[in-house]
């Protein structure tokens, strides 16, 4: 049941190899102006990426959170424009502790910053999400609500469903230009609902989005410490690559150091999810990517020049998502602290066990 | 450049993600329950990483564990461990701030190159004697006109019968006063336009006549800096180390083990846990958490960086670039730990302080700036990483 990080690997070159094809700046571009990359999710769906943490008989590939977040890495990696987080990871999580059979199609769950304002009357949903990644493109809509200290995980019907009555899409982007759309719903049913099971609350769903995040995140910086790389080398300045003056190898180390850093992170991520739940190991590398987004950028940019602010150059590509990506599912103030009280409260002779084993330590 | 495919490659340093073993992890329990029996907390005065006490006892206590020299084959006294078993001891000891300075150099440096380059009688002669404690170590490198550009060292070993004579003056040389020997590089060859190639490592006795050791005090003002200047010592030919000219080679393989490792990230460590010790409600705060909660982030990925080089190495690879990487991130970092916690507080630091993490921090203070210097520069670090990214 646990993949080792051999296989992790494996399968991440595996997803690498479809993202680089299907992913190219001119897509990326197209994909911005029309909201949509039809041919990538076909393919994303055909190769059963978006069931792959499900399990087999709710229709599901079988595999694990850790397999669905190294394909995330190599989707982050190809700036890959699709909901494939919150289709696959999240969707699949949340449904499958519900007990529920998983709707085809795009299905995207309403982040929990965007929930409060969801009201359920009966089995009628009403009142606005906010801020659902590619919301205008979803066939379902997964939510989790809080009630009477219980979490109840409903289905409705979204927005590219014909059938669907009783929903209105406020469309926007975030700074990447991915769509992150309000919903606002007027009695629409439910299609499907169940309770969750203890721990399947909110702050857990947090998590989850975060893991997603991470995971892109690593990848995209990757990207973005290789693609300052290669230019750096060819550009020249003074009659030589810029990449061989000294400030801006300087500018290059830092960009490799938050890339690793990151990787190392998700990497760490990665075990621990097959290990048990990973509250400690999600945190850090959300929290470490949050930073290194902040970090590698500047140093990206630096590096480029004017160049790199152009739309005709694909830089912006991976430093718009992680702008974005950076604000999504906790910022650096949510995550530092919360890792801070746990680790405080939990004493000074606590804090390297929990350095070296994470949740593992945390949790007895 | 513009490209009609994003990447999607790989980068060019690779670090392996990896995990303890059981074996490993045992170990660690071991090490975990060995430190809380041989140091108990308020027992001794706590280091800062391997600036720390000196106890040749607990050293060779540690050695009957088998815990120092943990790669030495057992047929010269050692464990026949592996990198990453060392990696789990020194973490140990390291963020308990024990006392390991007299052990340090010859288990880090020393026994590594004596086994990659010594003759047998050496590996004899010295290892048994590493791997028990017995003797200690420290590195001649540095001179007054030869820091980061070690080439232009100028202490000369010539040849007389039976073996060399050295004149010349080290400095900067950590922990000298206190050492038994030193492992040195010298300039053997003349030959002006090959400043690599004349260069050549020996043994020294540091009680050998001829030598003469003088503290250079810190600004701390500790004395564990040191003059060293030689004046027609003898070092007999079976304490050539090495080949007689190869000794940039050997010495560039040597700063390898000086990389990397858990003692460039973990020097300010039992600061953060001083202050949640003796400040426990204030630590719970939201801003003292926030500070708390990156720091603790930046210390699990950095470990994780930092064993995956250890891994590498035990696979025979030479990760060069990526122990530089881990090192100019990882002593920057301890400086900033620094900063981070002093803000939180209103203190006004003393060395005499009744609090442990009031006199960690004005150490800290003190001697911070050699965290990014000592070992080779930050700056010269980040030539040695731009070597493996361009290559």
């Amino acid at each position: 049941m646990t993949p080792t990080h051999a296989e992790l690997n494996e399968l991440e070159q595996t997803a690498n190899t479809l993202f680089v094809d299907l992913c190219t700046p001119a897509s990326a571009a197209a994909a911005e102006t029309d909201g949509w990359h039809p041919r990538l999710w076909a393919a994303i769906d055909q190769a059963g990426f978006t069931d792959v943490s499900v399990p087999e008989e709710r229709g599901g590939a079988g595999g694990t959170p850790a397999e669905a977040l190294a394909i995330l890495r190599a989707a982050g990696r190809s700036a890959a424009a699709v909901p494939l987080a919150e289709t696959g990871l999240m969707a699949g999580q949340l449904l499958t502790a519900a007990g529920l059979d998983l709707p085809l199609g795009v299905r995207i769950v309403v982040p929990p910053a965007g929930a409060d304002e969801l009201v359920l009357e009966g089995d009628q949903l009403s009142g606005t999400a906010r801020g659902l990644a590619w919301g205008r493109h979803a066939s379902w809509i997964v939510v989790l609500l809080p009630r009477d200290g219980e979490n109840l995980v409903a289905v409705l019907p979204g927005p590219a469903l014909e059938m669907t009555t009783g929903v209105s899409v406020v469309a926007d982007v975030n700074l990447a230009g991915e769509p992150r759309d309000d919903l606002t719903f007027d009695h629409v049913p439910v299609a499907r609902k169940s309770l969750a099971p203890v721990g399947t609350d909110p702050g857990a769903l947090q998590l989850l989005g975060a893991a997603g995040r991470a995971a892109m995140m690593a990848g995209a910086l990757s990207s973005m410490a290789d693609l300052t790389l290669r230019y750096t080398r060819q550009r020249k300045q003074f009659g030589k690559p810029v990449s061989s003056f000294q400030s801006v190898q300087q500018h290059l180390v830092t960009l490799h150091q938050q890339a690793a850093l990151v990787s190392a992170a998700v990497d760490g991520m990665l075990t621990a999810i097959s290990n048990g739940p990973a509250p400690f190991e999600i945190a850090a590398a959300k929290l470490l990517a949050n930073q290194a987004a902040v970090a590698a950028t500047r140093a990206a940019h630096q590096a480029h020049g004017a160049i790199g602010m152009t739309q005709e150059y694909q830089l912006h590509q991976f430093s718009r998502r992680l702008w974005s990506w950076r604000a999504e599912y906790g910022n650096d103030r949510y995550w530092s602290s919360r890792l801070g009280s746990g680790v405080a409260s939990a004493g000074p002779d606590a804090l390297y066990p929990t350095i070296t084993a994470g949740s593992a330590a945390m949790t007895p | 450049m513009l490209l009609n495919k994003f990447c999607g490659y790989s980068l060019p340093v690779r670090f392996e993600p990896t995990e303890l073993t059981p074996q490993e992890l045992e170990l660690q329990r071991g090490a975990r329950a060995f430190l809380r029996d041989a140091l108990p907390q308020g027992s001794y005065e706590p280091g800062l990483g391997m600036d720390s006490g000196r106890d040749a006892a607990f050293s060779q206590q540690l050695a009957k564990y088998g815990w120092i020299g943990v790669a030495i084959p057992t047929e010269y006294g050692g464990r026949n461990g592996t990198a990453v078993d060392r990696f789990v001891i020194t973490e140990e000891l390291l963020r308990s701030g024990a006392p390991v300075t007299h052990h340090w150099v010859a288990d880090r440096q020393t026994a590594p190159l004596l086994l990659k380059f010594g003759t047998e009688e050496q590996k004899r002669r010295f290892l048994p004697a590493i791997a028990s404690a017995e003797i200690s170590f420290c590195i001649g490198m540095s001179e007054h006109e030869a820091g980061s550009d070690l080439t232009a060292v100028r202490t000369s070993a010539t040849r007389t019968d039976g073996g060399w004579l050295l004149n010349g003056t080290k400095v900067w040389t950590s922990n000298a006063m206190d050492s038994d020997w030193f492992v040195i590089l010298c300039r053997t060859g003349t030959d002006p336009d090959d400043r690599h190639a004349g260069l050549s490592q020996f043994l020294v006795d540091l009680r050998t006549e001829g030598v003469t050791r003088s503290p250079i005090p810190f600004l701390d003002p500790s004395t564990h800096f040191a003059e060293v200047l030689l004046d027609n010592v003898l070092v007999p030919d079976d304490c050539v180390l090495g080949v007689i000219g190869q000794g940039w080679v050997q010495n560039t393989n040597e700063l390898a083990y000086e990389r990397g490792g858990p003692d460039r990230w973990l020097s300010t460590y039992g600061l953060v846990e001083a202050f949640i010790r003796e400040y426990p409600e204030e630590a719970k705060a939201e801003q003292p958490a926030q500070v708390i909660g990156e720091i603790v982030a930046k210390y699990w990925a950095l470990r994780r960086l930092s064993l995956s080089v250890a891994r590498s190495i035990d696979r025979k690879e030479a990760p060069a670039a990526e122990s530089a990487l881990v090192k100019e991130m990882g002593t920057r970092f301890e400086q900033d730990v620094i900063i981070a916690l002093q803000c939180l507080l209103d203190v006004e630091p003393r060395s005499t302080s009744a609090s442990v993490f009031e006199r960690l921090l004005s150490r800290a203070i003190l001697s911070g700036p050699s965290f990014t210097i000592r070992g080779g520069t930050i700056e010269i670090l980040r030539s040695v990483a731009m070597k493996g990214l361009v290559l």
